[in-house]
């Protein structure tokens, strides 16, 4: 079933692509002399048919993009298969007197203006078809007779039956600029050589296959401690998204719970002083907590005061006379994953505060007056309930957790790791693969090991989404409430 | 029979006081370090052996190098604003368009957008990084502001699924009634979206307040009348500095939780409300 819908909308998909190729062709083969002229010329066609400032929009769009085509894109499509051969060279200037420099390639400029090349040919080629397919819809209209719209009216158009193009306009470019073409330079990035001793404008960088993801998964011989540390960093963060999710969400709906008991006094006053915890920013409360539990933090000493830090210390469990519970593997994990139980759990109580009040009032009711109780209702109204609405947010948390920058970073930030083999690659006990990333970029310039891991962490998500996705019923419910 | 009742009730609001006592514990800890006399992080006792208000003093009037909190905060307030206007323009304006009009490249559209929120936010930061420095937007906080808005457009969903229970009678009777599109946008459907509106644009005021990792990325360069006041505070963590900042980290985190968690309990309020539906079904 499920296959079938998928397939189902991969053929749709298909099909109107299909469907608006093959009205360009009758447009190219039954279109008129000045539909024809408008494969040359684009605006011909509005002009045509007195649509003169449309024409005249089209045609002055067509002649950028092939002012940007002749002008600007060939100093950098023409590099984009060797990413640049003229390395920066500082050459002594006697006219001038100054050290000057070649006119060398920056390999980073040639392939983001490569793609916005290729980014603007492709928006423009899908622009120049459904140009040919509406100057031919004209051509019927004026031979049908129908009216045809004036530059006023198609501009009061794009308020009225068009407005979704005004309204998405804008949003659309953001979202392509900052980051559909942030994202494609980062995945070609994975492709190539780009870290710290091939940083231009300084030296080059080239195209290298696949051999960044042959190093990650292992495969390469003298870099075989960034396969160690990929393994190692991939369990953690799988361990730590299982974890983190399952404690918060248990904890959250246990502490809902306790809040909407009617036993509860003054429940508000509860719900807002744990509230305020999550209200702080992160990069607060989050240092905070990192110096609480330091190494010779204010809870170490607390610990030492009633004689935990001894019993521990003679039971042999720890070597110093201070825990390490930010400082040492197995404490650090464990500690995380707690404070984060701190971090997360007010939020998953307000989400199941809102779906404890949702629950259909008559159900609860019936099954009072049968007699049932509050257990009974618990086990077999109020859970299974709760499982049905928050199930599928388990596992887009489940997702959001393996990305979960600001706990681990803020907490962990300043640990050292003793493990030689995950130094190697920079990584540490306590890293998820974005903090990894993360270090890889802002400290090491590591950018084709950094882009090769957030490709991997990209598919990892879209698996566990699309899981999601497949048990919700996603978008056909969307027309259920009107 | 009433007796254990009353204990029940006892031990259950007892229970909610140790765990409240817990979740406060950090926030208390935070609020006394900001009154207390000593710079440094107290690790004897959990309360300060001497109060004084000098660190609200000497953060608030007397910047130095490297505390500059009322610029930091003027910083943080300006760009946010600017991010707080263009964000949530662009969440009303594609949640409109996705919830209310049909069109051909809806559907596939939505799928677009579900992908590419799978991405790490961090993978594109680099190379956005390299695009605003080609255009010698980092070190700037129009930059920052960029980075926070531009593809805001993407975190539609939630004021897309409010605006899927504003009935359709409403709207058509608007289109009988001989009104445009946009007119309907206007006059019909956002007076009536008050509590996704407040939520939408809280949550985009808020985010560059929390942000961290993104205002360290643009605003690199070291100068600290620059920066905004999660990276300034985060500064005066350094090992280097601890012992002299620690409880004017605590003052600066005190000033600005302030304003942020009141905005952040109306945004819920407003969350809860927008969720239900309350003010519009009918």
């Amino acid at each position: 079933m499920k296959g079938g819908k998928v397939a189902a909308g991969i053929k749709s998909f298909f099909g109107s692509v299909g469907g608006v190729f093959k009205n360009f062709g009758t447009a190219v083969a039954k279109g008129d002399l000045f539909v024809k002229l408008s494969m040359l010329v684009m605006g011909a066609g509005y002009i045509r048919r007195k649509q003169i400032i449309k024409g005249i929009l089209v045609t002055l769009l067509e002649a950028g993009v092939i002012a940007f085509t002749v002008l600007f894109a060939p100093q950098y499509v023409s590099k984009f298969g060797t990413l640049g051969t003229v390395v920066r060279e500082s050459v002594f200037n006697m006219t001038t007197m100054k050290n000057e420099y070649n006119d060398y390639d920056n390999s980073f400029l040639i392939l983001l203006m490569s793609l916005v090349s290729f980014v603007v040919w492709a928006a423009f080629l899908a622009f120049y078809i459904f140009n040919m397919i509406s100057v031919y819809n004209l051509q019927k209209a004026a031979k049908e007779g129908k009216h045809i719209n004036s530059f006023r009216e198609d501009i009061q158009e794009l308020l009225n039956k068009k407005f979704h193009i005004t309204l998405l306009f804008l949003p659309v470019m953001g979202i392509l600029l900052f980051t559909v073409v942030p994202l494609l330079v980062m995945i070609l990035v994975a492709f190539t050589n780009y870290d710290q001793n091939h940083m231009p404008p300084g030296s080059l960088f080239t195209w290298t296959g696949l051999t960044n993801f042959i190093n990650l998964f292992g495969g390469g011989g003298l870099t075989v401690t960034f396969g160690y540390a990929f393994v190692r960093v991939l369990a953690w963060t799988l361990v730590w998204a299982f974890f983190s999710t399952l404690t918060t969400y248990i904890g959250g709906i246990l502490l809902s719970l306790l809040i909407n008991n009617r036993k509860t006094k003054l429940p508000k006053m509860w719900r807002t002083l744990f509230i305020i915890t999550i209200a702080v920013p992160q990069f607060v409360s989050l240092l905070l907590v990192k110096h609480f539990f330091a190494d010779n933090g204010i809870f170490n000493s607390f610990c030492e005061a009633i004689g935990l830090t001894e019993a521990l210390y003679n039971a042999g469990i720890i070597s110093n006379m201070s825990i390490p519970f930010l400082t040492s593997p197995g404490w650090v994990h464990v500690m995380i994953i707690l404070i984060n139980i701190w971090v997360g759990v007010p939020y998953q109580m307000l989400i199941a505060t809102g779906v404890l009040m949702n629950i259909p009032g008559e159900q609860l009711e019936s099954a009072r007056i049968d007699g049932a109780t509050p257990r009974q209702i618990f086990r077999h109204i109020t859970m299974p309930y709760m499982l049905f609405v928050t199930g599928p947010a388990l596992v887009t948390d489940f997702v959001k957790n393996i990305n979960n920058f600001n706990v681990i970073y803020l907490l962990t930030s300043t640990y050292v790791t003793t493990n030689q083999a995950l130094a190697n690659s920079q990584a540490k006990e306590t890293d998820l693969l974005v903090t990894w990333l993360f270090t890889l970029t802002q400290d090491y310039y590591n950018y084709k090991m950094a882009s090769a891991i957030g490709i991997v962490v990209f598919v990892i998500c879209a698996v566990f989404t699309l899981v999601a996705f497949n048990r919700m019923i996603r978008g056909d419910r969307e027309e259920m409430f009107r | 029979m009433m007796k254990k009742k009353t204990i029940q009730t006892i031990l259950h609001n007892l229970l909610l006081a140790v765990l409240a006592l817990i979740w406060l514990v950090p926030i208390v800890w935070l609020l006394v370090t900001s009154f207390s006399a000593y710079t440094g992080v107290n690790a004897t006792s959990f309360f300060p052996d001497e109060w004084s208000l000098n660190n609200y003093k000497n953060l608030l009037f007397s910047a130095d190098t490297v505390a500059q909190f009322p610029n930091w905060f003027k910083n943080t307030f300006l760009i946010a604003c600017a991010s707080c206007i263009v964000s949530s323009a662009f969440v009303l304006m594609v949640a409109y368009a996705m919830s209310c009009m049909r069109f051909k490249m809806r559907k596939p559209i939505m799928n677009v957008a579900i992908i590419l929120n799978l991405f790490p936010g961090f993978l594109s930061m680099i190379a956005v990084y390299f695009i605003l420095k080609s255009f010698n937007l980092t070190n700037n906080h129009w930059g920052l502001v960029l980075v926070y808005s531009a593809s805001s457009g993407l975190g539609y969903l939630i004021a897309k699924g409010f605006l899927d229970t504003v009935p359709v009678s409403l709207r058509e009777a608007a289109y009988i009634d001989g009104a445009s599109e946009a007119r309907v946008f206007w006059k019909v459907v956002m007076p009536m979206s008050r509590p996704i509106i407040v939520y939408t644009v809280i949550s985009s005021f808020l985010a560059p307040w929390m942000d961290f990792v993104f205002a360290k990325m643009i605003l690199n360069s070291g100068i600290s009348s620059m920066w905004t006041v999660a990276i300034g505070l985060y500064n005066m963590l350094d090992r280097s500095l601890i012992n002299t900042y620690f409880s004017q980290f605590c003052a600066g985190g005190v000033l600005v939780s302030i304003p942020i968690s009141i905005l952040f309990v109306i945004m819920q309020k407003f969350y809860v409300e927008g969720i239900t539906g309350g003010a519009v079904k009918g």
